[in-house]
């Protein structure tokens, strides 16, 4: 049963991230990871056998927690990767913010003249 | 007459102070030779480390100077920006590393002149040419000639170049609207979506002169996989027509 609920949300998620893509909500370069994601989350969900090989393999008793293991990993990669990003556009802004302000200086200084 | 036409050819760079000042120079010349009235020459200096922006000002140019690196896209949707906000008739995109040749630059003008295309690209592949390019990035590109051949019906051999012109349309277009990485083949699709015209006419490009391209071997499988998945989701964004 939490096969089907899982390989839902996954679909759910998935459409929802084409209708993103679509408006231009979302940047397509961000999308490459969730679709990543979603992919490989969906097979785990389909595959009850793929998952209980990949349990028993890890010493693991009840199957679907390698479903949950392998969304929080994913979780914890994204969540990484966008710090990095985040990290990436302040230092954007950051100059931005600084250089606007000298060149509004500068405007002033040729509109005295 | 095509002299007359307001025309801003627009040269992103980044760190290029070893070809610039003889890009410039050899299209100065073809400005001066040919007697093209109304054309400006715009460097957008895509934050470079080294000394291209001092070079460019101590040129007849006119320097766009954005204080951090965009990639290709922003820098090149700079120059339309520009392109768009002076209202230029044409806006040229042309290479800053000697790879594009002003000689050629009448070919792709002609077509959009007079507005029976809305954009044209200089392909190295509609006929033979004298490049020769690395046996991975020919793969690459004829990859996108079919899969855009397959989307849109329209057939470009050469999804990759920069070597284009456009019209006013597409300049009000791009000035809005425009990809981020990798731009060349994915615009092909945004054009298309929009009803607009694209011609690919033959013409002749050096080899690169001096400094890498920015396609590393390494990078090329995921370049194109990302550059498909982006065309896709433009043939099925939600646009106006």
């Amino acid at each position: 049963m939490i096969y089907y609920v899982s390989f839902g949300i996954v679909l759910l998620l998935f459409l929802a991230l084409i209708a993103f893509l679509r408006k231009g909500i979302i940047e397509t370069k961000y999308s490459l990871i969730w679709i990543f994601i979603f992919v490989v989350m969906a097979i785990l969900s389909l595959s009850q056998k793929l998952l209980e090989k990949i349990s028993s393999l890890m010493g693991v008793y009840y199957a679907p927690s390698i479903l949950f293991l392998f969304g929080i990993l994913f979780l914890i990669i994204l969540v990484f990767d966008l710090t990095r990003r985040v990290s990436k556009l302040y230092k954007l802004l950051y100059t931005l913010i600084q250089d606007y302000a000298i060149l509004k200086s500068e405007l002033e200084r040729e509109r005295k003249r | 007459m095509i002299n007359d036409s307001k025309i801003l050819v627009i040269i992103p760079a980044y760190n290029e102070k070893d070809s610039i000042e003889r890009t410039l120079a050899d299209l100065l010349a073809f400005k001066e030779e040919k007697r093209f009235r109304n054309l400006d020459i715009c460097v957008i200096n895509d934050g470079s480390e080294d000394n291209t922006a001092t070079i460019v000002k101590g040129m007849n140019v006119i320097l766009v100077d954005l204080p951090v690196n965009l990639g290709i896209g922003g820098a090149v949707q700079t120059g339309y920006k520009y392109a768009y906000t002076y209202g230029y008739d044409l806006a040229i995109q042309f290479d800053a590393d000697g790879q594009h040749r002003s000689s050629e630059l009448e070919k792709i003008i002609n077509p959009v002149l007079h507005n029976e295309w809305d954009m044209c690209i200089g392909g190295r592949f509609v006929e033979k040419t004298s490049y020769r390019g690395s046996l991975q990035r020919r793969l690459g590109i004829y990859y996108f000639e079919k899969i855009i051949q397959l989307l849109t019906g329209v057939r470009v051999t050469d999804a990759t170049s920069g070597f284009r012109c456009i019209n006013k349309k597409v300049i009000k277009l791009f000035a809005k609207d425009y990809p981020k990485d990798y731009p060349e083949p994915e615009v092909i699709m945004l054009l298309n979506k929009r009803g607009l015209k694209i011609k690919e006419v033959s013409v002749e490009m050096s080899s690169r002169e001096m400094g890498k391209s920015s396609i590393t071997p390494f990078r090329s499988i995921y370049y194109m996989l990302k550059v498909s998945l982006s065309i896709l989701i433009r043939k099925i964004e939600k646009g106006e027509s």
